[in-house]
């Protein structure tokens, strides 16, 4: 996990210096879009009218970005390593089969023992009929054989097993060696061959508990969980940018003026929260499907269980999310026009993403969510962090997760009511950073002209 | 093309500060139009007003008889005092956007970039980022961004502020082309003797209030009879003061600028004038447009 985290802040570092590298060339011609590109999204654009016009010019320039394209090769690079790393680090995908050579007879509760023995340690077996013991004391020798059960008595390696050995052929024989030893009972105790059959194939009971119980121990797909929530902290916080900058930049070039001389605010809020929100989904829908795909095909642990769902669930919120923090960020740019500005408008924003990352980073690694916890995931600011978590220790139902969604859904479309009054009353103001005691003062009046944008006087 | 502006009633007040107060006045087609006013006089509020960018506190701006919405403001143009361009876009795709908005479509809105900056001079430019154009460039692109979907309405405020004299006659001659076609073009600037040269009509405005309206020609020849005076070596025109009926309006490198009232004599200013020393200049004139402003502003 560690060298996940670590891989993951070195892509994150490296793309920021391309970029800070990028714009210090500066001067070069940005390169334009193809030109089939182009026409088939001015088209996509043209057909969605005002909104669609702004979301393609969004989408034209965001992802013409040295900083887009870097950061997703990054992203991806990271993703790819998180995944394939730690699959070569214990072996890689094509580990071979423990082979167990049989001396004496290989009957079926033999072999089904070797076989779940095998599955339980979390590797394949190939059973291999040995003639005799010294056969198998070579084939071990030679590395043909990984285990040899001697006549259902003994096992022999040709290294001996320490308490802390956590190689697979230690696994497999420290669950074998103890299962051969009941059956030798078995055996001993004068059962009979269908009856030691029957004895072995025996599986515990479930065990139901009345109340619920917290989990114990690190959850299986923490590490999924732990990449995922990082993934998600770094794509919320970079889209939510992308709108604060974008905003506060058009106020501070003064095309705000332009724009809102031929479209409505809510259109051009509509237009650029859609647009970036169009670039989030596909570079996120790329990544979580490159992390699937790189998944099954080497295998990796990180995708067994409940973590593709986990995964999934983590694209959703990252959506919904952004819906949320979209709103607010947009807001926020318009009451500023220099960096000074933002910078004191961005720390009480960025408050809640932190709280709602770091929660659940920790509780994805100790698997025992707290109360407050499953209180936060259920409010839009931290629900986009706290619900996947719960999903992947699988402590939600699904009408929960339907509540937190609608809820989520409820708490954007507040925002979003109030953002672009904000935005209305705020982004033709300029000069000294707007306050939201400034934006109630109305004209003493009550008519507006139509489609009014607010402003200062000039 | 064609069309007619109405201003009606414009109140909106700041605070304490009263910056348009009960404004009227109209702007129709075939004309460019002179806005003016002393800073903070609300020409800028007036021009927001128009493009809705501000709420008033009262009144109302009429296209063709029509209260202006979001469909008339897509037929019209409009370069801001401040302008307003995307610095990292490109020339020619950024005269596409907003051309667009416009109502153009793909085809119309390319075609219509690389006439503008054509017509313009600039079209070189079409592929540079706008924040790496002179000052002056970017003023050019601003207006082809304001033209490009041949609006009906022009509203410039300051489009000549900075320019050198090549850019002032470019964008001078395309104000007046597209007058000329029926377009409705107000413009506001403190350039006096520019807007004197470009437009057939001004409009005054101070305080929020309109103080004068009309054609320059009929403001330059309205009032008292206006005489230029010069006498050698007199820089003062002493000679000119306490006329009876003559009111000095300036003295400039020696020439006197004077009005006369009705019934005043011009030969008994001639003959004072001559008794002072050798008359040099001795001429009627019209009134220029920066003494119609200042005496419209008191």
């Amino acid at each position: 996990m560690k060298v996940v985290i670590v891989l993951l802040v070195v892509a994150v570092v490296l793309a920021v210096r391309l970029w800070q590298r990028g714009r210090r060339r500066g001067g070069t011609s940005p390169p334009r879009a193809p030109a089939w590109l182009t026409r088939r999204l001015a088209v996509v654009g043209g057909s969605l009218g005002d909104v669609g016009l702004v979301a393609l010019r969004e989408i034209r320039e965001r992802v013409r970005g040295r900083i887009f394209k870097v950061g997703t090769v990054v992203i991806l690079l990271g993703v790819a390593a998180a995944i394939v790393i730690p699959k070569l680090h214990s072996g890689g995908s094509a580990a071979p089969p423990q082979r167990v050579g049989v001396v004496g007879t290989a009957g079926p509760v033999l072999t089904e023992l070797i076989t779940y023995s095998a599955r339980h340690s979390g590797t394949s077996v190939e059973i291999v009929p040995e003639s005799n013991l010294a056969a198998a004391e070579d084939a071990l020798r030679s590395g043909k054989l990984d285990v040899a059960v001697v006549d259902d008595e003994k096992i022999v390696v040709d290294r001996a097993i320490t308490a802390n050995d956590s190689s697979t052929t230690a696994s497999l024989v420290q669950i074998l060696a103890p299962e051969l030893g009941i059956l030798h009972a078995y055996e001993s105790a004068g059962l009979s061959a269908t009856q030691i059959e029957q004895v072995a194939r025996a599986r515990p009971v479930p065990v139901q508990s009345l109340q619920t119980g917290t989990k114990q121990g690190k959850p299986k797909n923490a590490p999924t969980s732990v990449v995922g929530i990082i993934l998600l902290f770094l794509m919320l916080t970079q889209y939510n940018t992308w709108i604060l900058m974008g905003v506060m930049q058009e106020k501070a070039s003064r095309v705000v003026e332009v724009l809102l001389a031929t479209l409505r605010p809510i259109q051009l809020l509509g237009g650029k929260v859609l647009g970036i929100g169009l670039v989030a989904l596909g570079q996120a829908t790329l990544i979580v499907g490159v992390a699937l795909g790189l998944g099954a095909a080497v295998g990796s642990d990180l995708l067994h269980g409940s973590a593709p769902v986990e995964l999934v669930s983590q694209l959703l919120w990252l959506f919904l999310g952004y819906a949320f923090y979209c709103w607010v960020y947009a807001a926020a740019g318009s009451m500023a026009e220099r960096q000074d500005q933002v910078q004191t408008l961005v720390l009480p924003l960025t408050l809640p993403i932190i709280l709602g990352y770091v929660l659940a980073l920790t509780t994805a690694e100790t698997g025992n969510p707290s109360l407050f916890f499953k209180v936060l995931a259920y409010l839009p600011p931290t629900a986009p962090f706290c619900m996947p978590v719960l999903v992947g220790l699988d402590q939600v139902t699904w009408w929960q997760f339907v509540t937190s969604v609608l809820i989520s859904i409820a708490g954007t479309a507040v925002m979003a009511h109030l953002a672009a009054g904000i935005y209305r009353r705020a982004v033709l103001r300029s000069g000294a950073r707007v306050h939201l005691r400034d934006l109630w003062a109305r004209p003493a009046g009550r008519f507006r002209t139509p489609d009014a944008a607010g402003g200062a006087p000039g | 093309m064609g069309g007619l502006l109405e201003i009606v009633g414009l109140r909106r007040t700041f605070g304490s500060i009263t910056a348009l107060d009960d404004l009227s006045f109209d702007v129709p087609a075939g004309h460019v139009i002179g806005f003016l006013g002393p800073n903070g006089a609300g020409k800028t509020t007036t021009m927001r007003a128009i493009f809705g960018l501000i709420d008033l506190n009262a009144g109302t701006v009429r296209w063709n008889g029509e209260a202006v919405g979001q469909a008339q403001r897509r037929r019209f143009g409009y370069m801001p005092e401040e302008r307003g361009l995307y610095p990292g876009m490109l020339v020619g795709e950024q005269i596409e956007y907003l051309g667009r908005l416009h109502g153009l479509d793909p085809a119309r809105a390319t075609q219509a970039a690389r006439t503008w900056l054509e017509r313009l001079e600039i079209a070189d430019r079409i592929g540079s980022k706008v924040e790496a154009l002179s000052h002056g460039n970017q003023q050019r692109v601003q207006l082809a961004a304001a033209l490009a979907h041949d609006p009906e309405l022009l509203v410039l405020d300051e489009p000549l502020a900075g320019l050198d004299p090549a850019g002032i006659e470019a964008i001078g001659q395309v104000l007046v082309e597209r007058a000329q076609a029926g377009c409705c073009v107000l413009f506001s600037s403190h350039q006096l003797d520019l807007v004197e040269n470009l437009c057939e009509q001004v409009t005054i405005i101070d305080h929020g209030r309109l103080v004068v309206a009309g054609r320059v020609d009929d403001l330059a020849t309205s009032g008292g009879r206006r005489l230029v005076v010069r006498v050698e070596g007199d820089r003062r025109a002493d000679w000119a003061r306490g006329l009876p009926g003559v009111t000095m309006s300036e003295v400039d490198g020696g020439a006197a600028r004077l009005l006369l009232d009705d019934g005043v004599d011009s030969d008994v200013v001639l003959r004072a004038a001559m008794a002072a020393g050798r008359v040099t200049q001795f001429s009627f004139e019209r009134r220029r447009l920066s003494e119609v402003f200042r005496e419209a502003l008191g």
